[in-house]
């Protein structure tokens, strides 16, 4: 296990769940970013889990129901199966959830975990939905598909209306171009914003000293 | 935190950066008289829906979907226009 290659496992209805690391070091549940912006950041994501197993941080990595590879049909998902998803992901990893590590639209469900909560460029969901109708309208596709996206008015709805929620224990990371508020900026490649996969190393490094400190803390 | 002697013209470049991936140098070249929409590669259509989004976030406006045309994408200098017009009205 020297690689320390993730353990695949399911959840709730056969949902796929990654889990990278050692069960006896600190536990983190991460919440990917939603739709598009989850493909765009896989290998972000994926080097950040890896390179916490490597300093002894068990981190979770879940696929939401209707998207990665979820056997269920997106079309039928409400905004509230969504958030019951994050709490059966937890129920399954059988150990205790430290916190969670939320990349973008991710953050907009992390309330459902318990603990302190690590954040990389969080937004709203208006501003996810927005994207989507404006790249549809753009390619001239229709905007009940966005992007190929068949999505139900359960989940557009009150999604449109969420937004992070604040508290205590929250650590917000922005890249340095992104003056909106955040507790430390970090230089890199806003790769979430690229149409075509891209990695950046530099960037996955710099994200994993600050989750490590902040774990640790 | 950032100052405030930010412009809106400052934001801007670095929502172009971001979006379209132009480099530091290139976007510190951007003037008012940079052509924009058909005129920078990057600028695709799809990405223009990137670029509204991260205008609306990080200037605090809303920008209807009618109010997007190649008048106001003509120009880094309309685009900043534009905002301005927004954030005052």
């Amino acid at each position: 296990m020297s690689a320390r290659a993730p353990r695949i496992l399911h959840y709730g209805d056969g949902e796929a769940m990654l889990a990278f690391g050692p069960m006896n070091g600190p536990q983190l549940l991460v919440l990917q970013p939603l739709f598009e912006e989850m493909n765009r950041t896989r290998a972000l994501i994926a080097a950040v889990c890896r390179g916490l197993a490597e300093r002894d941080i068990g981190c979770w990595l879940f696929d939401l129901p209707g998207t990665g590879e979820s056997p269920q049909p997106l079309d039928r998902l409400t905004w509230q199966d969504w958030r019951a998803a994050v709490s059966a992901a937890i129920a399954a990893t059988g150990v205790a959830i430290h916190g969670s590590l939320a990349f973008r639209g991710g953050a907009l469900l992390d309330d459902a975990v318990a603990g302190r909560r690590w954040r990389l460029a969080p937004t709203s969901g208006r501003s996810l939905l927005s994207d989507l109708r404006r790249s549809a309208l753009a390619s001239g596709s229709d905007p009940a598909t966005p992007a190929g996206y068949r999505l139900p008015i359960d989940l557009a709805g009150p999604m449109a209306d969420s937004d992070v929620v604040a508290g205590d224990g929250i650590r917000t990371v922005r890249l340095v171009s992104d003056d909106r508020p955040a507790d430390v900026r970090v230089e890199g490649i806003p790769v979430w914003r690229r149409p075509e996969p891209q990695r950046d190393d530099a960037l996955a490094r710099l994200l994993i000293d600050d989750i490590a400190a902040w774990t640790s803390a | 935190m950032t100052g405030a002697a930010v412009t809106i013209e400052d934001q801007l470049r670095a929502i172009l950066r971001d979006v379209l991936g132009v480099d530091s140098a290139r976007a510190a070249a951007i003037d008012d008289d940079t052509p924009l929409f058909g005129a920078m590669p990057e600028l695709d259509s799809m990405a223009v829906a990137g670029l509204l989004t991260e205008i609306e976030d990080r200037l605090h406006i809303l920008i209807d979907d009618d109010e997007v045309d190649g008048e106001m994408l003509e120009s880094f200098g309309s685009l900043a226009a534009f905002v301005r017009t927004k954030q005052g009205a």
